[in-house]
């Protein structure tokens, strides 16, 4: 009580004499808009929006988190290569089995009080047990049980597996195994909610790099830099003393916002508002296709007439991919299509996804639909959802116009997201668009994810014994021409069956004020902020 | 109509030009959603993606959309669909109000107090967000946006025929009807109702034009008919994302499309309110 | 007193009258979400490895796995407790959401209704001094002009012309400047807590903030106001009253101002309570534009995705400032004009 009176205090006498010099730090100060909302302080909430994710690595720790590597000259997060967050150093044992984390010892939560292994013992027992996000993810990494948790002594952790795995650590450096003040959490925590998580949503308890000033649900989030945190790249507190997200709907105040020079970043632009920023050159325009996301054509490859893999291939050779692809993104992104595969096999099976050789051939369209005994085609309906309407509604009125001529009837069918998502889960869609992302990019974890089995995200409800058995093999494979092996039959065999038609990975726009530097595009596809400075 | 009656309405066209005019442009609107299809210069939903985003040029007189198809086109062809919306949602709720409000001003008791209660309940409603809820329930097709703009109306309709048809129940000439044996059925339909529709079609004017703006909003949160079909209000949300970018024309065209009609609804209402209804004015 | 107590009385009555109609809303609403194809467990659950179970949580903690009577029962028990439920949107419960966004809808409509009846009132009588001359038609086409652009486009182009182009206009982002502190909160009125601690610049700033989207909602209830006031005036200036001043030689000012309008102002503020209850339930689309954290935005991104417990809260609420509203234009006439009866 003494001590909550005396930081009050504090906080009072900082502020009387920090709202002067206000205006001073302008500059001081990052201003991010979006078009979204944060609604949980704590990212493992179900429910939780991606903003949620991206504010709790601002406010949280975690152990690792990934290193950034350039891909076409634009900084992007690397799956392969860790820093060190809470951990100063790993070690992964021979047989990959063990894996012991030496802490930082002069890390310390908000409330001054040190990070121990006893914090990152309860914090990562509650991301596998407590009903929250964590579980599901954390599972695709082998880690399921506390018994794999062991504190060795207040700074050595040890992670345990039962199998070598080699998104373990990866894992370890996603939103969702954030360590928390354990001694706080759990004197909030109660007999019917032991892992405090009712507190915890509205309450932060980390380390982070950032201490929430004011949170407005839907409204605007500022944040205060911790200026004992350094736990960043160049060991020293991030870059701005003040952040300041504002939720603001409409896409194109975004735009005049940032033009203006009264927001500093903002990353969820239209495309065309993005590309006329980039021509009139006065901001900086990064532009990076998200090399973990990909933009398909799903069929439902369970009903008819999508079920004959003839009417599949023939919708993909009258796709009219070139216009699609200006028309809805504007030319913002990288390709999927229009590759040349000689032999009719996939070039390569390191990673998912890769250019297919798919191209616009009506003749060849209509050869297929003959095959499948539809000649004189059929008609069906093409869902998107209205989130999405800015870059769907363009590429379906494409769509429909080519499919028209090789006799095939399309009625679009715009729907609100929610009702999108649910019929999405029962499987109730033949013929409609999406986008996926995965956090930890590799090849057998999109098979693994989005291919497989009964479960939401396999979009086509695609059922192949096959590519589940490859799939399945890769992920435990340590031998790395093993596993290319595995992803090019997988590869070949995606195309043959052809559930989706990859069109695209949509460029991020992360647009800013000229002199903000540091921007990565990360696995959340969030900015993180720690990393942001101004010159 | 009597001869009375067109005179009075000449009368005061004569006095009143912005009627006139206005009263000229629906015909003109009605005109082109019957001819439209026949006379534009390009197919309203055709592609031509090398020609996306063109400014209006003597080639295309109102440019052209993300899609390289011919704005103006469109907006003719979209005349059509938007005066449909807009009629069959109005002449819905007039008909039903009309019929319902009248039957509960006549009969009174247990039907008219439970009618006035699901009125008041309508009432109520913040009535964009029920638009947008039934939309959202029932699907957004043509059929359920016409749904849903008529329903907010509804209430206005049935209370305005009660009243009229309340206030008249017991004038000498309907009791003189009932003595004549017609049924009350055929009193409410053949003698109640049309002395009361005159008043009520005054609103109806109005109401399309707000009917139109109605389907405009819908289609601005995403809730509007299905693309490509041509439609107002649909190219005046998408062209609204243009704007930031400088191609005006994307949403000023169709802007001025939906102005106009409304304008020329609101005014004919105005207008026919004093032809109809000469006490509202002196 | 006796008057006084004739007019609680009739207060009292209405509202007990009115509570049927504000339950029907309740469980119409109710239903009419529930009829929504959206599944917000399915919706909300899109964390990157949501399966069935996360999905299935999310409905037991939204109580969705119960049948559809038993959840009624729940919510109208919960309403009874004055527990609105919580928000998957924002994560909060919805009661404090609508307490903390109420009053910028509030503010924003009572500003854009001053500003259209001192615009419609003016213009009203002007047109009714001279009917049928060229300042009525004028008068009659300024409103139609008015209502007839859709209220997301004039906010769009208004945006575009003062904040883009000339930059006389803040920025677009809600109700103050954020590098400013807000004033503490009492009211919740920003205007009226900046003058509490007189912070004029602060008020000046939120006023600015105010200006463009109130301007908005405004255009488009100018017609009605003016119609009725027009309407209202020609009435009161042929009614005896007036004609006897007429006759008694008072000056035309006085006549105009303190009879005429005096007279009719009554209907007018009829009309603008109608305008006022339902322009807080359609600015929708004006807080959406300018990012204003009303309440009515609120219910819209929740309508979208399938979130029950935002809009059910919201449009009880509608609902009940709609009854609220009513009753007092009710209670102000009766106090204006004695002999207005009970019914």
């Amino acid at each position: 009580m003494k001590i909550a009176h005396t930081i009050w205090l504090a906080t009072a006498l900082l502020s009387s004499t920090a709202l002067p010099a206000l205006a001073q730090t302008r500059a001081e100060t990052l201003r991010h808009v979006t078009g979204a909302a944060i609604n949980t302080l704590d990212p493992n909430m179900p429910g939780s929006t991606r903003e949620a994710f991206g504010l709790s690595l601002l406010t949280y720790d975690r152990l690792l988190s990934f290193g950034r590597k350039q891909l076409d000259g634009k900084w992007v997060f690397d799956l392969d290569n860790f820093h060190g967050e809470l951990a100063e150093s790993y070690t992964v044992s021979p047989d990959g089995l063990k894996i012991t984390f030496k802490l930082r010892k002069d890390a310390k939560f908000h409330d001054g009080s040190p990070v121990t292994a006893e914090d990152v013992k309860w914090s990562l027992d509650r991301a596998v047990s407590a009903n929250s996000l964590a579980k599901g993810q954390l599972l695709t990494g082998s880690l399921t049980s506390t018994d794999q948790f062991k504190v060795v002594d207040p700074h050595t952790f040890e992670v345990t597996l039962p199998k070598p795995d080699k998104l373990a650590l990866a894992n370890l450096a996603v939103v969702y195994p954030v360590i928390f003040n354990s001694k706080l959490a759990k004197s909030k925590a109660t007999p019917e909610d032991p892992w405090a998580m009712a507190w915890l949503k509205e309450n932060t308890a980390g380390s982070g790099a950032y201490v929430i000033e004011s949170f407005k649900p839907g409204e605007t989030t500022i944040l205060r830099r911790n200026p004992d945190w350094n736990r960043g790249s160049a060991d020293k507190p991030a870059g701005f003393k003040r952040i300041i997200t504002q939720t603001v709907p409409e896409a194109a105040t975004r735009a005049n916002l940032v033009e203006k020079g009264d927001a500093d970043i903002v990353i969820d632009l239209q495309a065309t508002d993005a590309a006329d920023l980039e021509k009139k050159g006065k901001l900086k325009v990064v532009s990076t296709p998200q090399y973990n996301a990909i933009t398909f054509v799903s069929f439902n490859t369970q009903m008819p007439p999508f079920d004959k893999p003839e009417v599949r291939k023939a919708i993909a050779a009258a796709l009219p991919y070139e216009d699609m692809f200006k028309a809805a993104l504007f030319g913002r992104g990288a390709p999927l299509y229009g590759a040349n595969w000689p032999d009719g096999k996939a070039p390569t099976g390191e990673t998912f996804p890769i250019r297919q050789p798919v191209k616009t051939d009506l003749a060849e369209a209509k050869k297929q639909l003959a095959a499948a005994g539809m000649a004189d085609g059929f008609s069906t309906t093409f869902s998107f959802n209205v989130g999405q309407a800015g870059t769907a509604e363009p590429m379906a009125a494409l769509l429909k116009e080519s499919l028209a001529k090789i006799g095939i009837k399309v009625d679009i069918q715009k729907l609100p997201d929610a009702q999108m998502s649910t019929l999405i889960n029962e499987k109730k869609l033949p013929f409609f668009t999406e986008g996926i992302v995965a956090w930890l990019p590799s090849m057998d974890y999109f098979y693994r994810n989005f291919y497989i089995g009964p479960i939401r995200w396999n979009y086509s409800s695609l059922n192949d014994p096959q590519i589940t058995e490859w799939a399945q093999t890769a992920r435990f494979e340590q031998d790395k021409a093993k596993y290319a092996a595995l992803g090019k039959d997988l590869n070949t065999r995606h195309f043959e069956l052809m559930p989706q038609i990859p069109l695209w990975q949509p460029s991020q726009d992360a647009v800013m004020q000229p002199s903000v530097e540091g921007y990565t595009y990360q696995f959340h596809r969030q900015i993180d902020f720690r990393d942001l400075s101004r010159k | 109509m009597t001869a009375s009656t067109l005179r009075h309405a000449a009368w005061v066209l004569r006095g009143n030009p912005v009627t006139a005019i206005a009263a000229a442009g629906a015909f003109g609107l009605c005109l082109l959603a019957i001819i439209g299809p026949a006379i534009v210069p390009y197919d309203p939903i055709a592609s031509d993606v090398s020609n996306a985003l063109q400014p209006p040029s003597a080639r295309y007189w109102a440019g052209t959309d993300q899609l390289g198809r011919d704005v103006f086109s469109r907006l003719i062809v979209a005349a059509r669909l938007d005066l449909a919306i807009a009629a069959s949602a109005v002449t819905l709720s007039f008909v039903l109000g009309a019929v319902i409000g009248a039957l509960c001003g006549y009969a009174g008791g247990r039907l008219d107090r439970y009618v006035g209660r699901f009125v008041d309940v309508l009432m109520a409603f913040p009535l964009f967000v029920l638009a947008m809820a039934m939309v959202a329930a029932l699907g957004n097709r043509v059929e359920n946006i016409v749904i849903a703009t008529a329903i907010i109306n509804l209430p206005f309709y049935i209370r305005f025929a009660r009243a009229e048809v309340n206030v008249r129940r017991n004038a000498g000439w309907v009791e003189a009807a009932r003595a004549c044996g017609d049924s009350h059925v055929s009193v409410v339909l053949r003698f109640l109702l049309p002395n009361v529709l005159p008043a009520m079609a005054v609103q109806v004017s109005l109401n399309l034009g707000w009917a139109i703006l109605n389907a405009a909003g819908l289609s601005f949160i995403g809730l509007g008919v299905k693309p490509p079909t041509p439609e107002w209000g649909i190219m005046v949300a998408e062209g609204a994302r243009f704007i930031s970018t400088g191609k005006w024309w994307l949403v000023t065209f169709p802007g001025l499309a939906l102005m106009l009609t409304v304008l020329c609804f609101n005014l004919l209402g105005d207008g026919l309110r004093d032809i109809l209804d000469p006490r509202m004015r002196t | 007193m006796s008057q006084l107590s004739t007019i609680a009385g009739r207060a009292g009555r209405r509202f007990v009258s009115s509570l049927p109609a504000l339950f029907g809303v309740l469980v119409f609403t109710f239903l009419l979400m529930r009829v929504l194809p959206g599944d917000p467990a399915v919706f909300f659950a899109s964390g990157p490895t949501a399966g069935k179970e996360e999905i299935e949580l999310i409905r037991k903690q939204m109580g969705l796995d119960k049948p559809v009577p038993e959840q009624l029962l729940r919510y109208l028990g919960d309403i009874g407790s004055g527990n609105l439920g919580r928000s998957l949107t924002t994560g909060q419960p919805v009661l404090s959401d609508l307490r903390s966004r109420l009053p910028a809808s509030l503010e924003l409509t009572f500003s854009a209704l001053l500003i259209a009846l001192l615009t419609a009132v003016p213009l009203g009588v002007a047109a009714a001094l001279r009917p049928n001359s060229a300042i009525d038609h004028l008068v009659r086409f300024i409103c139609a002009l008015g209502v007839c652009v859709p209220t997301f486009v004039s906010g769009l182009l208004l945006i575009y012309a003062f904040y883009y182009l000339l930059g006389w206009a803040p920025d677009p982002t809600g109700r103050f400047d954020i590098f400013t502190s807000p004033p503490p909160q009492v009211t919740g009125f920003l205007l009226i807590d900046f003058a509490l601690a007189r912070d004029w610049e602060g008020w000046s700033a939120a006023a600015r903030q105010l200006v463009l989207p109130a301007l908005t909602m405004a255009l488009f209830v100018v017609a009605p106001l003016a119609r009725i006031t027009r309407a209202a005036m020609l009435a009161s200036l042929g009614s005896d009253f007036v004609r006897t001043a007429r006759s008694l030689g008072l000056s035309r000012r006085k006549i105009v101002v303190t009879y005429a309008l005096r007279n009719a102002i009554l209907p007018v503020l009829t009309i603008a309570g109608i305008v006022f209850s339902t322009m807080l339930g359609a600015n929708v689309l004006v807080e959406k534009v300018f990012s204003w954290p009303g309440v009515a935005s609120y219910a819209l991104d929740a309508l979208l995705s399938s979130d029950y417990a935002p809009v059910q809260g919201f449009v009880l609420l509608m609902a009940s400032i709609f009854v609220l509203v009513n009753l007092t234009v009710d209670v102000l006439y009766g106090i204006a004009d004695p002999r207005v009866s009970v019914e």
